[in-house]
């Protein structure tokens, strides 16, 4: 899983998930979402991260069920006289919460087999992704580990001046923002002093070759993704 | 006041920064949005507790709008945005990217409809509404949300409504109106536009 190529694998994944919301069927999102979970233990994904990561999605998947057996399209509160309806209404929760685990089991597989930088890098080289945006995300994505130190540095400054803020402060934003653009301009100059302007056509540094499996992946995924939803009973 | 159309790497990563900042503030709101969640899972009002932060996807969108004031701009930093999310191994999968580009595409017909010529809270409010408007339509299909009850569906809106009108609108504008006081954006088009009244009321 971790050697396919990031966007065909990411395209083929983005298929599979579109098909499935054709479908009612919590069976069919489990087995999807059992799939996706021996594929990531296959590629060696750690059990302790799969399990901390499912953790928020178990709690939306509950929720989610909650609120489509409460309030299923066409059905009032529960009583004795709706009383037959609590099957359709089990049912419909489970459609929708087994949907969200599905789901994230696909988003999962793609987050935690691929290197990101690739993915941006294949975007480009395979999908044409314009040079100048590949350039940008990857300086962003440069900059994000140094998010949280320079968080903690905003609420330090407003506490020298005595002032207290909660952590989640709106009054934080303004200090993060003003960094955001020197920071902005810092990276831009450094880079187009480089030479990573647009229009420049540049080599890429590591140039990646499409084997048959990152192609034969979205097409077969997408169409085993279709025989089910074709062929599987609700 | 001549504006570039093209797209420089500044402001590209500008855009992209401004999707880092607001993945880091969505990251810590998120856990708050997952705790109301629980709270609310047992009344199957678990929908809304997300609901209530919505508009904070849609600040980087409308704040990279009122900075760079290009068309097109919103649009791109809710794709990068996304892309940042994707990076950060979203557990959407790669499906998030097509949320950034359907957000997107709401927040920048918001200041398409004033023909790129308004900044302001109105503008920008209508932005993060137009972009949670957009998303919920999708979310019918890709969410099934028409398994619900149309009063329930209602009322998700009317609050997502709210939080953009909060986070994409009132917060965003006063964050920027606050950042360019302090003087950094002198060279963005707002600076400039700010520049240029400055010496107007001078004359």
């Amino acid at each position: 899983m971790r050697s396919i190529d990031p966007a065909c694998k990411a395209v083929g994944l983005l298929l599979c998930t579109l098909l499935l919301c054709l479908r009612h069927s919590p069976a069919l999102n489990l087995a999807v979402f059992a799939l996706c979970a021996i594929g990531l233990l296959t590629a060696r994904v750690p059990l302790r991260k799969l399990a901390l990561s499912m953790l928020p999605i178990l709690v939306a998947a509950v929720g989610t069920f909650f609120t489509g057996y409460y309030f299923a399209a066409g059905s009032g509160s529960v009583n004795a006289q709706t009383l037959n309806l609590l099957g359709s209404r089990v049912y419909n929760g489970l459609v929708l919460s087994s949907r969200v685990v599905a789901f994230a089991g696909l988003g999962f597989l793609l987050a935690y087999t691929t290197d990101k930088v690739r993915l941006v890098q294949s975007l480009q080289q395979h999908f044409r992704l314009p040079a100048v945006f590949c350039y940008g995300l990857l300086a962003a994505w440069g900059i994000f580990p140094n998010m949280a130190a320079e968080y903690r540095k905003a609420r330090a400054a407003f506490a020298a001046r005595g002032v207290r803020v909660s952590a989640l402060s709106p009054a934080l934003l303004r200090p993060l923002l003003v960094k955001t653009v020197r920071w902005s301009e810092a990276l831009a100059v450094a880079m187009e002093s480089k030479g990573f302007t647009a229009g420049r056509p540049r080599k890429p540094y590591r140039p990646l070759v499409l084997r048959p499996v990152d192609v034969l992946f979205p097409i077969l995924s997408t169409a085993a993704m279709l025989a089910a939803v074709l062929l599987v009973p609700v | 006041m001549e504006q570039s159309r093209g797209w420089k790497l500044r402001d590209v990563i500008m855009m992209a920064i401004l999707g880092v900042v607001f993945a880091a503030v969505y990251l810590g709101v998120f856990y708050v949005g997952l705790a109301i969640q629980g709270a609310l899972a047992p009344f199957g009002l678990a929908n809304f507790s997300f609901e209530t932060i919505y508009g904070v996807w849609f600040m980087a969108a409308t704040i990279a709008a009122y900075i760079l004031r290009k068309p097109g701009a919103a649009l791109i930093t809710e794709l990068l945005a996304a892309a940042i999310e994707l990076l950060m191994g979203n557990s959407g999968g790669v499906v998030v990217l097509l949320t950034g580009l359907i957000q997107g595409l709401g927040c920048e017909l918001a200041f398409a409809l004033f023909r790129y010529r308004r900044y302001d809270l109105l503008s920008m409010a209508l932005s993060g509404m137009l972009g949670g408007l957009f998303i919920f339509c999708y979310e019918l299909y890709y969410l099934q949300y028409y398994l619900l009850a149309p009063t329930v569906l209602l009322a998700q809106l009317a609050v997502r409504f709210v939080s953009a009108f909060v986070f994409a609108g009132l917060l965003s504008k006063l964050a920027c109106d606050g950042l360019a006081k302090t003087g950094v954006l002198k060279s963005y088009a707002v600076g400039a536009l700010q520049q240029a009244d400055l010496l107007a009321d001078e004359d």
